[in-house]
């Protein structure tokens, strides 16, 4: 079972080549507000997501990720569930 | 369960749509053995249900929401996931006499609050008496109906606990309400269509006998959302009414996955598919050109195209992109159509391909008619191109009316209206939407812009203000609302709009009048402004702060749109392709 952290760690990889210049990523940086993600990179790092852990978001729990932090926390749970 | 999906070739005649109700043209489907197949985002066969099947559960669900109480006519709200489920309870209230309203998904990332919030508008104005998500939905509809006097807010496993009273089934009659669609109003101030069974009955005749001529050996394929017209209509409808097998992929995941609507076409010899242009589009951006070869497209005969204006150039790139895999190009069907109507209006002539009207752009523009203009001569500065939607469903009617309502010669540009067997009967509980809309003479006001010609109809731009993008309609209003609620903005002092960008594309703007003078005020009511348009629509928009007093108003006081926008264009130099050097004012600025 992966960690929360290096779960963590793994994300970033995806967000870094999608962020802004100049744009550090904390676990509470706001995704669409500060980090400026719009619906096409959305399905994009989505797509990333589940092919790099093997896995399915299901659309519902989106309503209630807003940052890295919650991103992470629901793939850990995703990933706990197998 | 492991299952196979349902052929496609089926073991009864081959009817098109000639029942009195969907109740009808659902008994005669279940004879056969065709059905709804549906898969999951990486192509796997994740449920088949034959029509016999689905009329089975169907019945059995319509004797379970009698035993609730519900009465003839009530409306049963239903989270519109792409599942056996929802063909189920759809199919349960046409034959239980109920009235089915679809509820969209509209589910962003940190949009729970502003879902529910639309879920609740939405139950609140069908006053549904029961309501219906899968599991995975079921918190926001619970939450959304919180109050709200309905009967029973469940999943399916709670409608089944139910009790299964031994009722005589009344369906609904051609001339009751076969469902509500509430695709066509805004979503702060919802408008539920109201389609009788005998006006769905016309339309669904006239799109598989006339537009697509349904024929046996047709299988459909379909990623479109369950709540939105096409999706329904043409998708779930269509198909049971000329009892052929679809084949179904979820939105999301065509969004996130495009190939795989290439696939199931390829894979199961599907003939019919429609998107809206932005759904070609994203394949031929998305699709790596690397494994086209892996498709066989050759089979699919209808490529329909609709629900946007339509521009030549996105469905050209795509029959370029997948002409190794087969395609066609003269499978391309543009067709124009609309809730209001069912879903169809007109189609163009099948097997033609896209025909495209060269206009003269400053005859457009500054005089609304549309010359006929040689393709070559410079094109996009002093030529449009617009596609043929063709010609009216029989015994439908199409004109373009001038805004005194007099109808208009063939190539000028004016508002597009219908008359026919399929218009709506109204919008629902408003009386004086209605009245706008249908007119005493039987005519319905599209409010989409269009001329004719002989060879058939032409929409120049869709709802004057209605902004749509990737295949989404958004209403200004709605965005303009949202600035207004916020402590910072008065009614009054936003407005919203698209412009297109001279690098390609399209922007949605909205400008803010705003007394603010700190910067970083200024700023926290930008990036709120941008979060909540995301959460709540899903797009990223341009939002300007402007002072006070500068936005510019018609006659009657109210903003004007249209000018707002002409002057930004202006103001910020898009209007001069090819010397853009303006980047935005001294206003704070994002994109």
């Amino acid at each position: 079972m992966a960690e929360y952290r290096q779960i963590l760690d793994r994300l970033y990889t995806h967000l870094r080549p999608m962020a802004p210049q100049g744009m550090t990523l904390e676990e509470d940086t706001d995704l669409i507000s500060e980090f400026g993600l719009d619906s096409v990179n959305v399905m994009d790092l989505l797509l990333e997501v589940e092919e790099d852990f093997d896995i399915s978001v299901p659309l519902n729990l989106l309503a209630d990720i807003r940052t890295p932090k919650d991103l992470a926390c629901a793939i850990t749970r995703l990933l706990e569930a197998g | 369960m492991i299952r196979t999906a349902t052929p496609t070739i089926n073991n009864r005649p081959l009817r098109c749509a000639d029942f009195p109700t969907l109740a009808q043209a659902l008994d005669y489907a279940a004879q056969g053995v065709t059905g709804y197949n549906f898969y999951d985002g990486r192509g796997r066969l994740q449920a088949a249900l034959p029509y016999a099947e689905l009329r089975q559960r169907a019945r059995a669900t319509a004797k379970r929401l009698h035993g609730l109480g519900l009465k003839g006519g009530e409306r049963v709200a239903l989270i519109a996931e792409t599942c056996p489920e929802f063909m189920e309870f759809f199919y349960a209230c046409q034959y239980g006499g109920f009235v089915p309203v679809p509820l969209p998904i509209t589910i962003n990332l940190g949009s729970r609050g502003s879902y529910i919030e639309r879920l609740r508008r939405l139950l609140h104005s069908c006053s549904a008496t029961a309501a219906m998500a899968p599991a995975e939905f079921l918190s926001f509809l619970q939450e959304a109906a919180a109050g709200l006097k309905l009967r029973l807010v469940g999943s399916p496993a709670d409608f089944y606990a139910l009790e299964e009273p031994a009722v005589e089934l009344e369906p609904s009659g051609p001339d009751e309400i076969a469902y509500l669609q509430y695709t066509s109003g805004s979503t702060r101030f919802p408008r539920g269509v109201v389609i009788t069974q005998q006006a769905v009955m016309a339309n669904l005749a006239g799109i598989v006998g006339s537009g697509l001529a349904v024929r046996s050996g047709d299988r459909c394929v379909s990623w479109l959302p369950f709540y939105h017209d096409m999706g329904l209509v043409g998708f779930v409808l269509g198909p049971l009414a000329s009892q052929l097998s679809v084949d179904y992929l979820g939105t999301r995941d065509f969004a996130m996955r495009p190939r795989q609507w290439l696939a199931l076409l390829s894979n199961n010899r599907g003939t019919i598919a429609f998107a809206p242009p932005f759904g070609y589009d994203i394949c031929a951006r998305r699709v790596h050109r690397a494994e086209i070869n892996r498709y066989d497209l050759s089979s699919w005969r209808v490529a329909g195209v609709g629900a946007e204006t339509i521009h030549a150039e996105t469905l050209a790139r795509f029959a370029d992109f997948m002409a190794p895999a087969g395609f066609d190009r003269h499978a391309f069907l543009p067709c124009y159509g609309l809730a209001e109507s069912s879903l169809a209006v007109t189609f163009a002539a099948l097997d033609q391909g896209m025909s495209v009207d060269h206009v003269d752009r400053r005859a457009l523009e500054s005089r609304m008619t549309a010359s006929a203009t040689a393709a070559t001569s410079g094109h996009g500065e002093r030529v449009r191109a617009f596609v043929n939607c063709g010609r009216p469903l029989p015994g439908h009617e199409v004109i373009v009316r001038d805004a005194d309502y007099r109808a208009l010669p063939y190539r000028h540009v004016g508002i597009v209206s219908v008359r026919g067997p399929s218009l709506m009967s109204g919008y629902f509980q408003d009386a004086a939407s209605t009245r706008d809309a249908l007119g005493p003479d039987g005519w319905l006001d599209t409010g989409d812009l269009g001329y004719l010609t002989e060879a058939g109809l032409f929409i120049t731009g869709r709802c004057k203000d209605l902004i749509i993008v990737n295949g989404r309609n958004i209403w200004p209003q709605d965005m303009e609302r949202l600035a207004e609620e916020q402590p910072e903005v008065r009614v009054g002092d936003v407005t919203a709009f698209v412009a297109p960008h001279p690098k390609g594309g399209e922007v949605v703007v909205m400008l803010v009048q705003c007394r603010l003078t700190e910067n970083e005020r200024r700023a926290d009511l930008v990036n709120r402004l941008q979060r909540m348009t995301y959460s709540e629509f899903g797009i990223k928009c341009r939002i300007e702060l402007v002072p006070p007093k500068t936005l510019p108003r018609t006659s009657s006081g109210k903003l004007s749109r249209s000018e707002a926008r002409r002057r930004f264009i202006q103001r910020v130099g898009w209007n001069q392709p090819n010397e853009i050097t303006a980047e935005a004012p001294k206003a704070a600025v994002s994109s």
